[in-house]
């Protein structure tokens, strides 16, 4: 399978009732890559996320995640991936490691408290292992939402929006992990966010989506040289979403 | 079914009977049936223990004056678990109901619903873990009643079942766990099919009073032989044959109260119990094979209910939205 792309896009539609969300999406990101999901509230990204982890059923066009297709062939996907929702909860009356020894069972990982444990560890919170979940903050239930997302040790981890609820602290140390799982497992990343900074110092791609539309996709250093005058990535985001397709360098 | 589909499934069950028993409405629940049954039977046993006494008394005096022939004893000590039975028709489907409601709630509050649901876990998976989990916690519930009902009439009441009562009572305990989870997948189906759970779970106790209470209330108001106390024909001295006779002029009418009654499945579910808990005095001289035959109409009802409610259940964890749609774009 390591000659398909990590994701696949084509002529993917969503609609909610008859409102279009996604319109004609086309889009590949390869195995290895960071990609920075960009694009204000309500522009679909969320939606793009669902689907692209099988919670919901496209209206139209298909897509796939490690070549296998996100309606037919789910179950597939679902041993893939890793995904971390925008706003993680989990089992308040579990501890750390109750819940992710429960989420690793259903995903089939052998020795799943250790695994639980090993995560913890890895993400350097084992402290909060022993821990209610239902006593964290924010940002403890977000690392701990992290752990959950990479236990299994997913080919392609999904993050919507995971610097909410982060401290400044938290969201440096979201960027290492996502670069440490990035180069120890060859982890691909599909991450939605707003945070332009962020994404400069992460990714490796980035796709603009507005009003439902793909308006660019491209790699960091290419978007940089592309635009020569705006100084940092949130400019050029600003320059990209006010224009339209055909106006684009 | 494979094995790591069973696995999945144990996980979910496990999962399910963990989170239920940490529920304080639940425990709370739990605390009122265990409280009702003890009372019920402790007070019914120590009856029991003077007509024991009685009779025993009756015995010795026989045997002294050289009878040998002694009438048989009457009592029936499984019997005294009659109100524990009626506590789990009512009390029992109420947490039975309740039990389906919180696992739907539960989700849906921790958000947790994406997060299983982008595993490897199908949603017949998800239904048959929750299903089992529960009848798993269900079963425990019916167990402890009844080994402190058995208990209490041994210990208090001064007389044991026997080997073949305790067969008769396992039964009629087992269909009350089938009983039971038939009530949880209503709750489960009311809870999931509506936006707010706790909708769900007033349309789901709606439903349990309909079949569990004012159904079962009706055939019995609209029985003419129910109109006065000890019975109508009898105060009217009429034999079986002239009730009869009588009955079969109002056909239509008590056609229509019998179905009004047949439609409740907690109905069969109280004549099943009642027949293999000696409760019915007719039944009393029947063996397990003779009391199968009088009474398999009601287990067929019972078994029948729940399989369709169990059908409804999966169905709409099936067809439950993972994602509220248009919630978040």
């Amino acid at each position: 399978m390591a000659t398909s792309p990590a994701i696949e896009m084509q002529a993917l539609e969503h609609r909610y009732n008859s409102d279009p969300v996604l319109r004609s999406i086309d889009l590949t990101i390869e195995h290895g890559e960071i990609f920075g999901f960009l694009g204000h509230n309500g522009a679909g990204k969320t939606t793009a996320v669902n689907i692209l982890t099988t919670l919901i059923t496209p209206t139209g066009g298909n897509a796939r995640v490690c070549g296998f297709d996100v309606v037919r062939e789910r179950a597939e996907v679902t041993r893939c991936i890793g995904y971390l929702p925008s706003e993680v909860r989990m089992y308040p009356h579990l501890t750390a490691v109750e819940n992710l020894e429960f989420f690793a069972r259903l995903s089939g990982v052998e020795q799943p408290r250790k695994a639980a444990r090993d995560t913890l560890d890895y993400l350097e919170c084992a402290d909060l292992g022993d821990l209610r979940v239902g006593t964290f903050s924010s940002g403890m239930r977000q690392r701990v939402g992290i752990a959950q997302a990479i236990l299994h040790q997913p080919r392609v981890l999904f993050l919507d929006e995971p610097t909410t609820g982060l401290d400044p602290m938290g969201v440096r140390q979201l960027r290492e992990t996502i670069l440490r799982l990035n180069a120890d497992l060859q982890m691909t990343v599909f991450m939605n966010t707003h945070l332009l900074s962020e994404v400069a110092k992460v990714c490796t791609t980035i796709g603009v989506l507005s009003h439902g539309e793909l308006i660019y996709k491209d790699s960091i250093e290419a978007t940089v040289a592309r635009f020569p005058d705006e100084a940092t990535l949130e400019d050029i985001y600003a320059r990209v979403d006010a224009a339209t397709v055909g106006d684009l360098p | 079914m494979n094995s790591t589909s069973i696995s999945r499934i144990r996980t979910l069950a496990a999962h399910e009977y963990r989170a239920a028993v940490r529920s304080r409405i639940l425990l709370t629940l739990l605390g009122i049936l265990a409280v009702a049954t003890i009372a019920s039977v402790y007070v019914a046993s120590v009856a029991h223990r003077s007509q024991v006494a009685d009779y025993r008394a009756y015995k010795d005096a026989a045997s002294a004056s050289g009878l040998d022939r002694i009438a048989p004893s009457n009592l029936a000590p499984m019997s005294l678990l009659r109100g524990a039975f009626e506590y789990l028709q009512i009390i029992g489907a109420v947490i039975a109901v309740s039990l389906g409601y919180l696992t739907v709630q539960r989700e849906r509050t921790n958000r947790t619903l994406p997060l299983l649901r982008s595993r490897p876990v199908t949603a017949g998976e998800q239904a048959t873990g929750g299903l089992l989990g529960a009848a798993a916690l269900l079963a425990t519930i019916v167990a402890i009643t009844a080994i402190t009902g058995v208990i209490c009439i041994g210990v208090i009441g001064n007389d044991w079942v026997t080997p073949s009562e305790l067969l008769q009572l396992a039964l009629a305990y087992l269909v009350s766990i089938v009983y039971m989870t038939g009530f949880y997948a209503l709750g489960v189906f009311c809870s999931v099919r509506s936006r707010h759970a706790v909708n769900g779970l007033i349309a789901a106790l709606c439903v349990l009073v309909l079949f569990v209470l004012v159904t079962p209330q009706i055939g019995d108001t609209l029985d003419a032989d129910n109109q006065i106390p000890g019975g109508l024909f009898k105060a009217l001295g009429m034999n079986r044959a002239d009730e009869t006779t009588i009955l079969n002029h109002f056909n239509v009418y008590e056609t229509l109260r019998t179905r009004i009654e047949w439609i409740s499945f907690s109905q069969h579910y109280q004549r099943f119990v009642f027949a293999m808990a000696d409760v019915k005095e007719r039944y009393r001289p029947l063996g397990l094979g003779g009391l199968m035959t009088k009474v398999w109409t009601d287990l067929a009802w019972v078994f029948a209910a729940p399989a369709a409610l169990i059908a409804l259940q999966r169905r709409a964890v099936r067809t439950q939205p993972t994602m509220q749609e248009g919630a978040t774009s």
